[in-house]
């Protein structure tokens, strides 16, 4: 079966500065890829790239999404073409309402079912304030899991989802996970530094560990977690490539 | 005070400067015999519907007082709005017919405030819209006015005075437009507006001028005891220059809300501004203005809250958005205290579109101008308290516009 996303030997910078170097990924449909690593490994970045913002600079490498390049596609052009980005830390924007934001994409991308989404995040009594501001770490994270939810993604891009929220909207988040794997069929990278929402994911087709830009473990969760999770990252890599050799 | 002393103070003042704004030579424009023609349905010429469709306004039906130029017309809405006991008139007539108006006429704004206050004593032919609430009302529907100056080289004088009388409550929304491509002109407009116990007026005024067209409207609203005056004013036009600074005095448990948007693009100066003095305790004003300034404008955001009185709060709010390398925008909040007690607060902000916001709408599949339209359009959205909602949703179709506009 053909991969949903290819990425090939991708380097990418930042201004003048190198933040993901040589980064190989292939993506199937209904799949879910975790990337873990310790702090500025590169990981957002990618996402980033992968979705298109404008502050990324590809150097190297290709991008390719159902089997069409995407690498020098501006990132509207991506997102109409499936690829959502559920953003670390949301912008707060003064003025312009979440439901108007909301309503413009449902409108755009057809989504049938976008009130149980509502629902399932708990977003429904936030729809009527401004976008994200004065949200909670929890609020802001189910608010922008909901946006990236009604733009009917085949690839979820979710940078962070577990990051400053409580175990309430931990639950919530992961439940949502797994409903866009299950139900809508999507494919996900998720990046993760603390790992926090992993024991409650199920789905998990592989796991890769980014250190210094670099992609320098993938492998079955199974096999990587309990390890991460004891040892830490780069003493985790040491074992994991010391187990394989 | 007596007329002739009005009038000799009037004629003293003909070459005082104004504190603010570019100063006009009034001499260059040309009188017009002001006249009063009664049925809006004489209304002529396409260039009047232009204009009012500029500020929104779909139809001359729905108008209580229209003047273009110096000619006035009153009468379709007359009979709608006196099932409420409401009275609109010109000013001129009323003037014959009122004592009230007399009274009140020429009482907030003085003659010899400056040389358009005196101009337009002495040569405004008192037109301009009387409107008298009597109390005890609520009006359900926005009383319409509108002012449309289409004659080049004229000057067009308005003298408004409405009067909400105790425990009432009415909407008045004020349009003043030329049609595109008038290219000399000028509106002098003086407004008196007058809260009793207890009532509130929400006033609307949405500008839409052009490039050779001087604006200098002087406006004062005087509150009664537990009184509300919300005012919401947007300009959205290219405009040779615009200066007011409408004051509105407050009484005891009285309270303001005044809302100012400005879209400043072309070479104009937007000199505008809102004042509040707190007269009594127990008062309370909000002062809030949102510009963006395009092209060469430059725009001058003045707010004032001066506290007259202990337990009075005040609160000033003043952004503005810079969409141009040679545009200027000068955010002036002044906060000043006479009386211990009072507690007042300013914030002010100009900054230009976060690169951001941008790149996050666009990451949700917005082209980078659509993404800069929700922005600018969200940064203009006020939510003034107590504008009735057909009026909400003609200044939403005019902010529209305004975005439209900003984003090219």
């Amino acid at each position: 079966m053909r991969d949903l996303l290819r990425i090939k030997d991708l380097t990418v910078a930042i201004g003048d500065k190198v933040i993901v170097r040589k980064v190989n990924l292939s993506v199937g449909r209904g799949e879910m890829h975790v990337i873990m690593g310790p702090n500025a490994a590169g990981k957002s970045t990618l996402l980033a790239a992968i979705m298109g913002l404008p502050r990324t600079r590809i150097l190297k490498g290709s991008i390719i999404f159902e089997g069409v390049e995407i690498t020098n596609k501006p990132c509207y052009e991506r997102a109409k073409m499936g690829i959502a980005l559920a953003h670390q830390i949301p912008p707060a924007v003064k003025g312009v309402r979440f439901s108007e934001v909301a309503k413009a994409l449902i409108e755009r991308c057809g989504c049938s079912d976008h009130t149980l989404m509502a629902k399932m995040l708990r977003v429904d009594k936030l729809l009527e304030r401004d976008l994200f501001v004065g949200f909670s770490g929890g609020e802001r994270k189910r608010a922008e899991l909901y946006l990236t939810m009604i733009q009917g993604p085949k690839l979820a891009l979710l940078d962070e989802p577990d990051s400053g929220v409580d175990l309430e909207s931990l639950s919530i988040i992961a439940n949502v996970i797994e409903y866009l794997i299950r139900k809508k069929n999507a494919s996900i990278i998720l990046v993760t530094h603390s790992g926090a929402i992993l024991e409650k994911l199920s789905r998990i087709s592989k796991t890769h560990i980014m250190i210094n830009g670099e992609i320098v473990y993938s492998g079955y969760p199974d096999d990587i977690i309990p390890i991460v999770t004891k040892f830490g990252y780069r003493k985790s890599v040491e074992i994991l490539l010391g187990d394989s050799r | 005070m007596m007329k002739s002393e009005l009038r000799t103070r009037a004629l003293k003042a003909l070459n005082k400067k104004a504190a603010y704004g570019p100063d006009i030579d009034i001499s260059q424009y040309e009188l017009e015999e002001p006249r009063v023609e009664g049925d809006l349905r004489a209304v002529k010429g396409k260039s009047v519907l232009r204009a009012v469709e500029r500020v929104g306004i779909d139809s001359l039906k729905r108008t209580g007082y229209l003047q273009v130029n110096e000619t006035a017309y009153y009468k379709l809405m007359e009979k709608a709005l006196s099932k409420y006991g409401v009275k609109v008139m010109p000013l001129r007539i009323a003037l014959e017919k009122l004592d009230l108006a007399k009274e009140l006429a020429w009482s907030l704004v003085s003659p010899d405030y400056d040389k358009y206050t005196a101009a337009a004593y002495l040569y405004g032919g008192e037109l301009g819209y009387f409107v008298y609430v009597p109390s005890n009302v609520k009006v359900p529907i926005p009383i319409y006015t509108c002012l449309v100056l289409t004659s080049e080289k004229r000057i067009q004088f308005t003298h408004n005075v409405v009067y909400v009388d105790d425990y009432s409550e009415a909407h008045v929304v004020t349009g003043c437009a030329v049609p595109h491509g008038l290219s000399k002109g000028m509106h002098i407009g003086i407004s008196e507006f007058f809260l009793g116990k207890n009532s509130k007026l929400t006033f609307s005024m949405i500008h839409a001028w052009s490039e050779g067209v001087h604006v200098r409207p002087r406006t004062a609203v005087r509150t009664k005891e537990g009184s509300e005056y919300v005012s919401y004013y947007v300009i959205y036009s290219p405009v040779a220059s615009v200066q007011a600074y409408p004051t509105v005095f407050l009484d005891k448990e009285a309270k303001t809300y005044m809302a100012t948007i400005i879209a400043g693009e072309g070479l104009g100066v937007y000199d505008l501004g809102s004042r509040a003095i707190l007269e009594a305790p127990h008062t309370s004003a909000e002062i809030v203005s949102r510009v963006l300034a395009m092209d060469r404008a430059k725009v001058f955001a003045r707010a004032e809250i001066r506290a007259k009185a202990p337990k009075s709060k005040g609160h000033i709010e003043c952004l503005g958005l810079l969409l141009s390398e040679v545009a200027e925008i000068q955010s002036i909040p002044v906060i000043a205290s006479e009386r211990p007690g009072a507690e007042l607060s300013h914030e002010a902000a100009i900054g230009v579109i976060a690169q951001e916001e941008l790149e996050y709408l666009m990451s949700k599949g917005f082209t980078e101008e659509e993404a800069r339209a929700i922005i600018i359009r969200g940064f203009m959205s006020i939510e003034a308290p107590g504008i009735p909602p057909s009026v909400r949703a003609e200044v939403g179709k005019i902010l529209d516009l305004v975005t439209k506009y900003a984003i090219g």
